[in-house]
């Protein structure tokens, strides 16, 4: 089963110190870096250039290549326009006979990779060399990349060390400029011998006919300049129309790669260069470019996937997502392409079946989508891939559960049963390892809070709301976790809105958001329970919703687009109804920020704390000053930021219960940051977080209590 | 901005990635740093690619008066000998301490490429302030040269342990020589 066996690839990198040691350092430096080099830059203006450039040669493909190859041809360079992998193989090594090729030199290129050229060319006889550093040093272990711009993470010195001494026959030492002698050497001879050279290209300008290639170490330079015969192969995502959109690429890709301002070399082709054809004599060479098609024309016209066409592959979404931190490459990614943007390139271009795993491994924080140079919604785009890979069916189990949890009834009476059922407190805490349905199975390092004796919906009913001439009412939605978990948090959200004018309804017939459902690929339970809040709801009769939950909240706003993907003439009155209640419907720091906050400033108590963004909050609702500014109204709160602080802390959801071997690191980073603040309490908008970090805390034993903003403010006035 | 204010603009973005940069207020003084660049490398054996700038300052024949072997032709035989090339660039970018050089000539990049040390030699009239005067200066004059390239710094990887090193494929050390014209 596909599954188990990333499973065990799962254990094999978290087991890899190396690994982590490496991506853990880098996943630290490459923000400070990333964000010097965009000093004096507007990163938002040049990834809308990126954006808007690459998206119209996307929409006029056949103009821009036409026009592309009229101008190569033009100059003399042969232009092979390739259906797919195969058939661009089969043109290199007829390339090769025809020129009498036995040695062949690389410089990087996914595109080889993605269609095994390599293998190809090897099988048939060639000699070919790798000559990136990174490349070469892979090679030689026989792995593929674990990285889309620095291929050799994975490995230290010591291993480079190893592979080298074992490929020249002499000892080298693990020192790291030594071995960078060794590979410059090594290649020399391979560079000066070489009768093919084989080269990727970051950008193909139609207009002037012109490959543009990035690269620090030289061998692109080396690699295009002393053979004789040359062929670049450029995926049909490259294109651009116009010499100046050159522009903002440059800008961001390198900046976005590895925090440089600039690669030290940006290598231009326009046409056959001139190349010593023998020792003496000097001539145009044989300039060959393949543009690879290999399934990119019909993502040009998928409308849910073809802003793919946008990545630049400066490897940013890697950079920055928490479970590449700690799964590299070999793990979260397909042969060639790896990582957030990788994920989508593996189950388009290269293994459907491979795309249909790893897309389990992103945790929809949605950081990647943040970073990205070409402006792509790249975690949106996994979760429509995630929700299309449901579509075709799901393992038994999870069905089962998502099917409970859409029928609102039988959950919540198993919840009840459940809250009865579950065992005695552990180490005098209320908490205990496992919850039934979706909540069970869960990991190691956390501990798990029990199910409340008596959900919210039965609390409800007795408090008191003392609202003199209401300014409105709300309905409080409370989604699962304040109904039968945190039915506190619920209660400080009633008294808070009460105190700032407004009454507080709960209709009862609410039901599951369909979260769970939907970000486990699940659409049709997410329709279902969308079907059912929209009903239940009935926000006809309220002046807002609100949900103490981000992802809750985001659910409910996204119904509208969530059952436009339906039977849209079906659904037409409800998709107005939907559409009413999304716009209704707000998170209580945005909502409670929006009334004009809390009418006192407390009890002045001294608190020193510190505040966890959650990712639906923070990046998707972009709620991040709101409560910010309403925690430090209170009198006596100190609030201390924490580094990262809207770093994922590894819940997402179910992500926790299926990936528990992933998510424990990601939430001990969180819990480090927390301690390095001195906070007295952490903060958080989001029952999920909640549950994560004081799980993660009371397996520590750490007493720092975790609270929701409106318990905090419910506390102190 | 001032045409001063770009160089020292440029100047410090080109030390910023590790490479060497110089003014010459003419060609005499431009002979003088390349001699004393060589001399600290203890080179003997110097590729030279002839553009206007280097033909007219006479640097061939002044290197091998001063008793460097000076190849420029027969390269793909002779450059693997040579320690250190020599050429002109085009431009420069002093938002980025770039150049910009035109080198469809292989002997140009073999001279800038496949060396220890690579001496460049820019106007200081051809200093731009950013990198999108010089793609529109690259793109201005019709078609494209068969190769442009941009060049910042010497030849570096992070690809071992993501410890920078310099001095990979291509060059391990990058001199600029900028040379005033006619005086500043």
């Amino acid at each position: 089963m596909a599954n188990a066996e990333l499973r065990r690839e799962i254990d094999r990198a978290l087991d890899n110190n190396t690994l982590r040691g490496a991506l853990g350092k880098f996943a630290r430096e490459y923000p400070v870096a990333r964000d010097k080099a965009y000093t004096g830059y507007d990163f938002e203006a040049l990834r809308e250039q990126v954006k808007e450039y690459k998206s119209y040669s996307r929409d006029h493909l056949d103009e821009v290549v036409d026009e592309f190859e009229r101008k190569m041809v033009l100059r003399g360079v042969k232009v092979f326009r390739a259906p797919d992998g195969n058939a661009a193989n089969e043109y290199v090594k007829k390339v090769a006979a025809a020129n009498n090729v036995k040695k062949v030199i690389k410089s990087k290129s996914m595109a080889s990779e993605e269609i095994f050229m390599n293998e190809a060319l090897r099988e048939a006889g060639m000699e070919v060399q790798e000559t990136d550093l990174g490349e070469f040093i892979i090679a030689l272990n026989d792995e593929h990349p674990s990285h889309m711009v620095l291929p050799a993470i994975h490995l230290t010195k010591e291993q480079v060390a190893d592979l080298f001494t074992d490929y020249t026959n002499s000892k080298n030492a693990p020192v790291i400029a030594e071995l960078v002698k060794t590979a410059r050497s090594v290649m020399r001879a391979k560079f000066l011998e070489a009768d093919m050279g084989i080269s990727g290209a970051n950008i193909a300008v139609a207009e002037t006919g012109t490959l543009v290639m990035i690269s620090n170490e030289g061998n692109a330079r080396l690699t295009s300049t002393l053979p004789r015969v040359h062929i670049y192969i450029v995926g049909l995502e490259k294109f651009i129309k116009n010499f100046r959109e050159i522009s903002p690429i440059l800008k961001t890709l390198p900046r976005n790669g590895t925090g440089q301002n600039i690669t030290t070399y940006v290598s231009m082709f326009s046409g056959p260069t001139e190349a010593y054809l023998t020792d003496e004599e000097k001539g145009p060479k044989e300039f060959h470019v393949i543009i690879l098609d290999n399934g990119r024309r019909a993502l040009s016209k998928n409308e849910d996937f073809r802003e793919m066409f946008q990545c630049v592959r400066c490897a940013a979404c890697l950079n920055v997502c928490p479970a590449f931190q700690f799964l590299g490459g070999h793990v979260f990614g397909g042969h060639a392409y790896t990582g957030g943007i990788g994920t989508l390139l593996t189950a388009f271009l290269t293994s459907k079946e491979r795309g249909r795993d790893i897309q389990n491994l992103c945790l929809q924080c949605g950081r990647c989508s943040e970073v990205c140079a070409g402006k792509l919604d790249i975690h949106g785009m996994i979760l429509k891939l995630r929700n299309n890979y449901g579509d075709e069916g799901m393992p038994f189990v999870h069905k089962f559960i998502l099917d409970v949890v859409s029928n609102r009834r039988l959950f919540h009476s198993m919840l009840r049963v459940a809250s009865v059922g579950q065992l005695p407190v552990s180490r005098g805490k209320p908490t205990i390892r496992h919850l039934p349905l979706f909540l069970s199975g869960m990991t190691e390092g956390r501990s798990l809070p029990t199910i409340a004796p008596r959900p919210f919906r039965d609390i409800f009913p007795q408090i008191a709301q003392n609202v003199s001439a209401p300014k409105g009412v709300a309905a409080l939605y409370t989604g699962c976790l304040l109904d039968f978990v945190y039915p506190g948090i619920a209660e400080s959200v009633v008294k808070t809105l009460n105190q700032a004018g407004y009454r507080v309804a709960l209709p009862e017939t609410q039901s599951c958001c369909g979260a769970p459902a939907n970000y486990m690929g699940d659409r049709q339970n997410a329709r279902k329970a969308a079907e059912l809040n929209i009903r239940g709801l009935e926000a006809e009769k309220y002046d807002y919703i609100v949900s103490a939950c981000p992802t809750c909240t985001h659910a409910l706003r996204e119904y509208p687009e969530l059952l436009g993907t339906g039977d849209k003439d079906k659904d037409k009155d409800l998709v107005a109804r939907a559409e009413t209640l999304a716009a209704k419907t707000f998170d209580f720091s945005k909502l409670l920020h929006m009334l004009g906050g809390v009418p006192g400033s407390g009890n002045g108590a001294p608190l020193r704390v510190t505040y966890h963004d959650s990712c639906h909050m923070k990046r998707t609702m972009r709620v991040f000053e709101e409560q910010r500014e309403i925690i430090s109204g209170q009198t006596g709160v100190e609030l201390v930021e924490m580094k990262d602080c809207d770093q994922c802390c590894g819940f997402a959801g179910s992500y926790s219960i299926k990936y528990p071997e992933v998510s424990g690191p990601i939430l001990e980073m969180k819990i480090n940051n927390i301690l390095a603040t001195g906070a007295e309490a952490v903060l958080v908008d989001c029952p999920g977080c909640m549950m994560q970090i004081r799980g993660g805390l009371d397996a520590r034993d750490i007493g720092i209590p975790v609270k929701h903003t409106a318990e905090l403010l419910a506390e102190r006035n | 901005m001032e045409k001063n204010g770009l160089y020292e603009q440029f100047a410090a973005r080109v030390a910023a990635v590790n490479a060497e940069c110089y003014r010459a207020a003419d060609t005499k003084e431009m002979l003088a740093l390349i001699t004393a660049a060589l001399e600290k490398r203890q080179a003997a054996k110097v590729a030279v690619f002839p553009s206007p700038l280097i033909t007219e300052a006479g640097l061939p024949d002044a290197l091998a008066q001063s008793g460097y072997e000076v190849f420029i032709d027969d390269l793909r035989r002779k450059i693997p000998q040579a320690t250190v090339g020599i050429t002109e660039t085009q431009w420069g970018i002093a938002e980025l301490g770039t150049m910009a050089q035109y080198a469809p000539e292989v002997d140009n990049r073999l001279c800038s490429t496949l060396v220890d040390t690579h001496i460049a030699l820019l106007k200081h009239s051809a200093i731009l302030p950013e990198l999108d005067d010089a793609l529109a200066a690259i793109a201005s004059g019709g078609a494209l040269p068969n190769y442009v390239g941009f060049i910042t710094g010497p030849s570096r990887s992070s690809d071992i342990e993501r410890v920078l090193t310099v001095g990979v494929h291509g060059p391990k050390e990058l001199v600029i020589i900028v040379v005033d014209e006619g005086g500043r």
